[in-house]
């Protein structure tokens, strides 16, 4: 019981300790730029009295989910078939791994020439930065079930799309959901650089919005903290997830 | 599966209520195009910076929707100029406030855009440290110095400044900085001059780091920096709207230059309306002195473009000499002059 407490409170002791350490650090450098602590949270309240903490939040998470929603209805069918096709994986592993590792920063150009200045653009570069993960983790996934779940369900004459329905995808799941929760790690990674193109609300763009207001930089922290934040919530939902029966049904190994 | 089911359920109907949070706050549902087809023909986006030489399209518009209940274009505010520049190249910007030398030069590359009008006069100044002994731009030899861009006529000013001393761009380090950026830039010191539109350079003022080494009328009288730029299908099929915004332009540029009073409004709605700047800022640039910019004499005149370009060609921006024709479109301007004439004479 005792140990559960500690491990409950740990992560809490290094958060403060933490904070208490920029405190400290900002006061000794006698900087007049970077925002203490107190700072930041007076900012993040001064941002909900002018009613557009809320809107700033809400903006960010339709972005990114609808972008992170996109790369997985796309993303999951198309690593299946990859990972079960050989031929199909040969055929489009190198352009996958080619436009893997281009930052979604040299995508903003083509965003805009593409959509404009919309909702649209952002939710395309969030989505293209998220389906990569997506994509290999699945394709890997499937490539690594065992042998034994494929042989016993042939022998019980499953075959065809019920294959992929029963076996394939249960099996694979624990590895996809793997890959989903990097994949919504790298979706809050862009959504700064995605929220550059010219919209007018969400979390990125208070970030760049205060950069264009002055000594605002109290106000760029507080975009920081708010997008690791929600980070940690919606992470911490994705691994319940993880947690669930149905979902180690794949990982349950002799 | 019914427990997968459940899932799906829950993560789609989470969806569903972000995105309608999303279109209810932050969208609006009247301005979704497909909801209601005339708010679409009726208004236009026109894009711009929060900077003083920017500051008649959103003057415009304030006055515009105080005087007939709603604006007739939709200020559309961007980050940096390569969104804009993107935006303007692509179509899916029809207006936009731009540098006066990236206009000509995005026009000479086929991009069909117009330059119609003038969007301020002046309105930019070279700063440097006020710790520092930089006194002339002899003493800048060697040292580094940030423009906004190099199609911005901040970089031909400083051009212009060396070549009238005898001293060419070589002679100093010229890097590319995003406005915002530059006020902390010279406070750490990591760069010797900024030199931008305001009100990032009267900020270094206020914050008490930055020192006026040259307003842009000392090194060039009546300076421009920024021009309104429309798209060539919007001048076919809407040129009384282009009339109407540069009408607008000519108009709330004259109401800003007739007294301070009315420039202190300006900043007090623009600066939080519009910029979301601190009022104090705009304020300090808008009367610190009052001819730090100007919105007077913005119509399109020939020998101001003349100028540029040659300055454009003398630095190699502009790889050939292009025709004033081909990129200016001087009939609004023209209109606007005889309505502000016949408005004076009836007076």
């Amino acid at each position: 019981m005792k140990l559960r407490n500690l491990s409950f409170l740990l992560p809490f002791l290094v958060a403060a300790g933490l904070v208490t350490a920029w405190h400290f650090t900002v006061v000794a450098s006698g900087s007049t730029i970077f925002p203490k602590p107190v700072q930041v949270l007076t900012g993040i309240v001064e941002l909900a009295r002018h009613g557009v903490l809320f809107k700033y939040v809400v903006a960010s998470l339709f972005r990114i989910s609808a972008g992170f929603l996109l790369a997985l209805a796309i993303g999951i069918p198309f690593g299946l078939l990859l990972g079960w096709f050989g031929l199909a994986f040969r055929a489009f592993n190198p352009v996958i791994q080619s436009l893997r590792p281009i930052s979604p920063i040299a995508w903003i150009p083509v965003a805009i020439l593409w959509f404009g200045v919309s909702d649209l653009a952002p939710i395309f570069l969030i989505f293209l930065a998220s389906l990569f993960p997506v994509v290999t983790s699945t394709i890997a996934a499937v490539q690594n079930i065992q042998s034994d779940y494929l042989r016993a369900a042939r022998n019980f004459g499953v075959g065809g799309l019920s294959l992929f329905r029963k076996v394939i995808f249960p099996a694979a799941l624990p590895q996809i959901i793997t890959g989903i929760r990097i994949a919504l790690g790298v979706a809050w990674l862009v959504v700064v650089a995605a929220e550059m193109i010219a919209v007018n609300s969400g979390l990125g763009y208070l970030i760049i919005d205060a950069r264009n207001a002055g000594m605002r930089y109290d106000l760029v922290v507080a975009g920081m903290l708010l997008i690791g934040l929600i980070g940690l919530i919606l992470d911490f939902l994705v691994r319940r997830l993880e947690q669930m029966d149905e979902v180690r049904w794949g990982g349950r190994r002799a | 599966m019914s427990k997968g089911l459940r899932i799906i359920t829950m993560v789609l109907g989470g969806f569903v209520v972000i995105s309608f949070l999303h279109l209810w706050l932050n969208i609006g549902v009247e301005k979704l195009s497909w909801l209601s087809t005339d708010v679409r023909q009726e208004t236009f986006k026109v894009g711009f910076l929060p900077v003083t030489c920017h500051l008649t399209c959103p003057v415009t518009d304030w006055i515009n929707t105080n005087t007939t209940g709603k604006g007739f274009y939709e200020p559309v505010r961007f980050s940096g100029w390569p969104e804009i520049k993107e935006s303007i190249v692509s179509g899916h910007l029809p207006a936009t406030f731009l540098l006066a030398p990236l206009a000509m030069v995005l026009r000479q590359q086929g991009v069909p855009i117009k330059i119609v009008y003038l969007g301020h006069r002046d309105g930019t100044a070279i700063m440097v440290h006020k710790d520092s002994k930089i006194r002339n731009f002899n003493d800048l030899r060697g040292k580094t110095l940030a423009v906004p861009n190099r199609f911005s006529n901040q970089y031909l000013i400083v051009y212009k400044g060396l070549r009238d001393q005898g001293m060419t761009t070589a002679d100093i380090k010229i890097v590319e900085m995003p406005p915002p950026d530059m006020p902390a830039a010279l406070f750490s010191k990591s760069v010797d001059a900024i030199t931008s539109g305001e009100p990032f350079m009267g900020q270094t003022e206020i914050e008490g780091y930055g020192r006026v080494l040259y307003q842009a009328k000392q090194l060039w009288p009546n300076f421009i920096s920024c021009v309104l730029v429309i798209q060539e299908k919007m001048i076919r099929e809407h040129p009384e709207q282009v009339q109407r915004m540069v009408d607008g332009i000519a108009k709330s540029g004259q109401w800003l230059d007739t007294s301070q009073e009315n420039r202190m409004d300006a900043a007090e709605v623009v600066a939080k309306k519009y910029y979301n700047q601190n009022p104090k800022l705009l304020r300090y640039v808008l009367s610190q002195p009052p001819d730090r910019v100007t919105y007077t004499n913005l119509s399109l005149a020939k020998k101001d473009f003349e100028q540029i370009e040659g300055l454009a060609r003398e630095v190699g921006i502009l790889k050939a000499p292009i025709a004033f024709e081909e990129y200016a479109d001087p009939r609004f301007s023209e209109k606007a002059q005889t309505v502000s004439l016949n408005k004076k004479g009836g007076q």
